[in-house]
């Protein structure tokens, strides 16, 4: 299953790349984009049974790696129908999409 | 006594401890490899400065999760001394022993030269041979070490009289000019509530000789031998 989280500095937290970048995008003529906040995105391949099961795998990753609690906050998204794996032969019972990015 | 310097892939001013230990300070100093399971008997424990992992992900967060971490933590608990210096206080924050977290310098800019910092605590092992208020020129080398903790955390290091380094002018003052990252109140360097564990982000270990611009580091170092002689550990 494909598990994305995004990881973000927290609202209370200064971004100095984020204010660099909406501060460039300012002397380029887009005065319209008031704020920026540069985070991280993350996909993850991950052997799990169910959604549920992923999620949980994946927030506790998050929570012990992928995101430091005391400045940053997460957010996850499971796909149980997108995998990098090879589809499982089940006679067509679930409906499993392989992307391949070879 | 005897310093147990750990090295982690990445780690670039280890060398600058085992020298300042071994040839400066004339004590006792082994290497410790990341993947090491003991701390070979030391009496004091240095994380050194580099870029463990390369900062992949966030400085020091996988460093944190380095086998000999797991030991690093139980001489800690067990009340030995341990200092991170730099990429060692990242560590340090990452791994939870010290509160807080590092973020990229206010300008983003990789800041390279000597600042000046405070003591504004002389109870730790890394900082009772030194005066209170007294004024250290050390040398910083991070693009990231812009200190950062929630309102409450903060707010318990200070009532808890753990900020233990604080960067100030050379007459002490503690300006907003003389802070170079753009750190929380100032903070260079923390303890925790035990006082044993101490980070900070300039490099005492760099500033031992007077052949490299400054010795005024050595009394942080000179501290811990000092400490340990008082409790006939060493």
């Amino acid at each position: 299953m494909r598990a994305r989280v995004f990881v973000t500095l927290k609202p209370s937290v200064f971004d100095p790349q984020g204010r660099t970048i909406v501060e460039a995008l300012g002397s380029m003529g887009y005065g319209a984009v008031r704020d920026v906040r540069q985070g991280k995105y993350f996909e993850l391949d991950v052997d799990a049974e169910t959604p549920v099961a992923a999620r949980t795998l994946v927030a506790e990753v998050a929570d012990r790696l992928l995101a430091n609690p005391v400045i940053e906050s997460y957010r996850v998204e499971v796909d149980e129908h997108e995998s990098r794996l090879p589809p499982v032969d089940d006679g067509g019972a679930r409906n499993v999409r392989v992307v391949d990015d070879r | 006594m005897k310093f147990a310097i750990v090295e982690f892939p990445g780690s670039n001013c280890d060398h600058d401890a085992y020298h300042a230990v071994r040839h400066v300070l004339g004590q006792q100093a082994e290497l410790v490899w990341h993947k090491d399971s003991d701390l070979r008997g030391a009496d004091a424990v240095v994380l050194p400065g580099g870029f463990s992992y390369g900062d992949y992900l966030r400085t020091g967060a996988i460093a944190r999760f380095s086998p000999v971490m797991g030991r690093v933590r139980e001489f800690a608990d067990a009340g030995g001394p341990v200092i991170g210096i730099c990429n060692g206080f990242q560590v340090l924050l990452e791994a939870g022993l010290l509160d807080g977290a590092l973020l990229r310098n206010r300008r983003l800019k990789f800041l390279c030269r000597h600042v000046h910092v405070r003591v504004e605590q002389t109870d730790t092992p890394f900082s009772c041979g030194a005066a209170a208020g007294q004024v250290l020129r050390l040398p910083i080398a991070h693009g990231e070490g812009s200190y950062h903790a929630g309102p409450e955390t903060v707010d318990a290091l200070e009532a808890n009289r753990q900020v233990v380094f604080r960067y100030c002018d050379a007459e002490g003052t503690a300006t907003d000019a003389a802070n170079p990252n753009g750190s929380l109140r100032r903070i260079a360097g923390v303890c925790n509530r035990r006082r044993n564990v101490v980070g900070l982000m300039p490099h005492p270990e760099r500033a031992c000789e007077s052949a490299l611009g400054s010795e005024d580091g050595r009394v942080v170092l000179e501290s811990v031998v000092a400490s340990m002689a008082a409790t006939g550990a060493a």
